[in-house]
């Protein structure tokens, strides 16, 4: 069994350790003999996604911001778009999350459009919400506890239809008012969880990888791993987040 | 003088000298409460002292010793904010510990370490003759937000000062895009050739064309984005400095030594800390000593001599070996710092201390950032991981992720047990702690091993 990873825009979109969940994701295949790939799609590439079975795309700084829209509205969006419907797996932290969606809004009133690929906008606000934080997957999304450290400005709301990732137990989430983090859209999981998200929380991996492996291989399995470190690394923010 | 003047400095005064009773190092309290009372003490208790100001992202403090070595080389007497209390409230007990009740300064000169968001305020008040800008790199964005903001933030302090010369690094894009938005005097200084053999395989803050968001092209790179940068669309590239590095002749593993020009005059020079980073300190040290006028002989002697200082390759002895301690907050200080330890060619034990207080930096996800893998390809010189610090079993897990075996990886959930181990067995250590993890610790250590107070 093999993987095909793409990292999206990692020459843009590479804050807060966010390249830690290609990492992850390559090594707990790897750590169970199973192989995989990953390709780097940058900023002046062709698009062609077709081949991948899972994309990351990333956080990323508000200057290189017109860079990414150009290259999305190049063919990269549409291609993207087309890999969603076709029910591959995709992971998106917190500014590559909000580029899924409608619009963002900035807090000026003016309004940037987005690729459109979920049902959600993002409005702008003077506070930025940051903080270590934690929240519980919806059953649908594996049903594990979520622990990271958020830091946006951008307050996320989700359209009727769209279900969220999560539900927060500590900290803001999408916009600090409805308790919902992240969103769910076929297998695309939005979340504003940074850390990086994934070596921390090894269930919502395996997760991740399995979804992606059984579209591929129906009767895939992962083997448990020995997770001494992630766990104590996860336990250590659930604790302190819960004031044990 | 008002007498709202006098009260500030006497509450300040007294503060610290309460926190002295209570031995407790006085270093922002005091100024604090002297800010609170009175908001302009700090254009005050300035007046008559002239100033450097020394900002940026990495490398404020070594820069700040070496600049100080210097007033030393050439007979100034100066004060400093030496304990890296760099806030306006840190550096305004630092002016009103210089001055009298009526606010009369006693020393002339002042060597200033300042945090880039409060360089605004702190060059605004005390107006200073030169301000170096060391580089611009990510930073806390806890804190900070993006590079961009702390841009915007030094920007704004050399607009406070006009009358300041300004000393700018040539190899950083986003320093040098500062000098066309300012009518200060502006002296650039950089490094002329790559430092380290090889290609440069870390993270770029700024990968793109801060004019016209076009992708640069390097000559070369240093580390980091520093480099002979140049954008292929709008023209925009690395200006020629007057004072540079023009050869390394030594990368060693106490010092460095390099041929550096000054205004085209050139010479060797022994820089007494290892590394790249430090490199730079020193050449920017160079170029605010001529802003500021020293004696070239004076800025040569100060950089083959200075002290390093308070976690810049400080050393501590510890029962039978010696310890180096290497402070570090961001991607790229601990890329330099990782650069240093993968370069020793004896065996070493290297220990990792994690905090994420708000000195700290609340947000750890930097280490993601950072190449700890460098550790792994000299895996044989590593008898042992140690780790310690609050986040300890996240930097637990990025080293497991850098690929260091987990059996060489020691956890310890503190400081006594952590320093019992290290002192008890007979290679030398290097350290890297976050700040609050290095005050905890220089405070263990120096109470058994001994070692100064950190407000001396």
């Amino acid at each position: 069994m093999k993987l095909k990873i793409c990292h999206l825009y990692p020459d843009v979109l590479n804050l807060y350790g966010d390249t830690g969940n290609i990492a992850c994701l390559a090594r707990r295949l790897a750590w169970r003999g199973l192989s995989c790939e990953v390709s780097q799609f940058k900023i002046g590439d062709t698009p062609d996604f077709s081949d991948f079975d899972l994309f990351f795309v990333g956080g990323g700084q508000d200057f290189e911001q017109e860079v990414l829209l150009e290259s999305l509205n190049r063919g990269a969006a549409r291609e993207l778009i087309s890999a969603i419907e076709d029910e591959r797996v995709v992971l998106a932290i917190c500014g590559g999350y909000q580029m899924l969606g409608q619009y963002y809004e900035t807090y000026t009133g003016s309004q940037i459009d987005f690729i459109g690929a979920l049902d959600l906008y993002t409005v702008g606000s003077e506070q930025r919400m940051i903080g270590n934080c934690m929240s519980r997957c919806t059953p649908d999304s594996s049903g594990a506890e979520l622990v990271g450290f958020e830091n946006h400005s951008g307050r996320t709301f989700l359209g009727a239809n769209l279900a969220p990732l999560a539900t927060v137990i500590s900290g803001f989430g999408n916009n600090g008012q409805d308790k919902t983090e992240g969103a769910r859209y076929k297998n695309v999981f939005g979340s504003y969880y940074h850390g990086p998200m994934l070596p921390k929380n090894p269930r919502f991996a395996d997760f991740l990888l399995e979804t992606a492996l059984r579209r591929k291989y129906p009767d895939a399995e992962l083997a448990p791993l020995e997770d001494e470190l992630e766990s104590a690394a996860h336990e250590y923010m659930s604790n302190r987040l819960s004031g044990r | 003088m008002s007498l709202r003047q006098i009260a500030a400095i006497a509450a300040c005064k007294l503060t610290k000298t309460a926190l002295r009773l209570l031995r407790r190092g006085g270093t922002t309290l005091p100024g604090r409460v002297a800010l609170k009372i009175c908001p302009d003490i700090l254009q005050r208790v300035s007046r008559g002292v002239r100033s450097v100001v020394i900002t940026g992202t990495n490398g404020k403090t070594t820069t700040a010793r070496i600049v100080g070595e210097m007033c030393t080389q050439a007979g100034q007497s100066f004060i400093s904010n030496r304990s890296g209390a760099n806030l306006i409230t840190g550096i305004t007990t630092l002016f009103i510990d210089n001055c009298t009740l009526t606010g009369r300064a006693r020393l002339s000169f002042a060597v200033v370490e300042a945090d880039e968001a409060a360089s605004r305020e702190v060059c605004r008040f005390i107006q200073p003759e030169a301000i170096l800008l060391t580089n611009l790199f990510r930073d806390q964005l806890d804190r900070y937000g993006e590079v961009t903001h702390t841009r915007s933030s030094v920007l704004t302090a050399i607009k406070n000062a006009p009358n300041a010369k300004v000393c700018l690094n040539a190899d950083d894009s986003l320093s040098v895009s500062i000098s066309c938005e300012v009518s200060n005097e502006i002296l650039f200084y950089g490094v002329d050739v790559p430092i380290y053999k090889g290609e440069i395989d870390e993270v770029s803050d700024a990968p793109f064309c801060i004019r016209c968001k076009h992708a640069y092209e390097y000559d070369y790179r240093t580390y980091g984005h520093l480099g002979g940068f140049r954008c292929p669309e709008c023209g925009y590239r690395r200006p020629e400095p007057q004072i540079s590095v023009t050869e390394i002749l030594e990368l060693g593993e106490a010092s460095s030594t390099v041929k550096a020009q000054l205004f085209g005059e050139e010479d060797e020079y022994i820089i007494n800390l290892p590394g790249g980073y430090n490199i730079y300190n020193a050449v920017g040290a160079l170029s605010l000593g001529e802003a500021a006028g020293f004696p070239r002989e004076a800025a040569k002697c100060a950089v083959a001599g200075f002290d390093c200082g308070f976690g810049r390759m400080e050393r501590f002895e510890l029962g039978k070996t010696t310890a180096r301690m290497l402070l570090v907050k961001n991607p790229a200080g601990c890329n330099q710092a990782l650069n240093y330890l993968s370069g020793l060619t004896d065996e070493t034990l290297f220990v990792c201390c994690l905090n994420d207080n708000f000195a700290d930096g609340t947000d750890i996800s930097w280490i993601w950032d950072a190449n700890f893998e460098l550790l792994a390809r000299q895996i044989d010189l590593l008898p042992a991981v140690f780790v310690a610090g609050e986040r300890r079993a996240d930097m637990a897990l990025r080293l497991k992720y850098a690929g260091l075996p987990t059996e060489k990886l020691q956890i310890f959930d503190d400081y006594d047990a952590l320093i019992d181990a290290m002192a008890q067995q007979d290679k030398p250590v290097v350290i890297m702690p976050t700040y609050t993890a290095m005050m905890d610790l220089r405070e263990k250590m120096s109470a058994r091993f001994g070692g100064g107070a950190f407000w001396e």
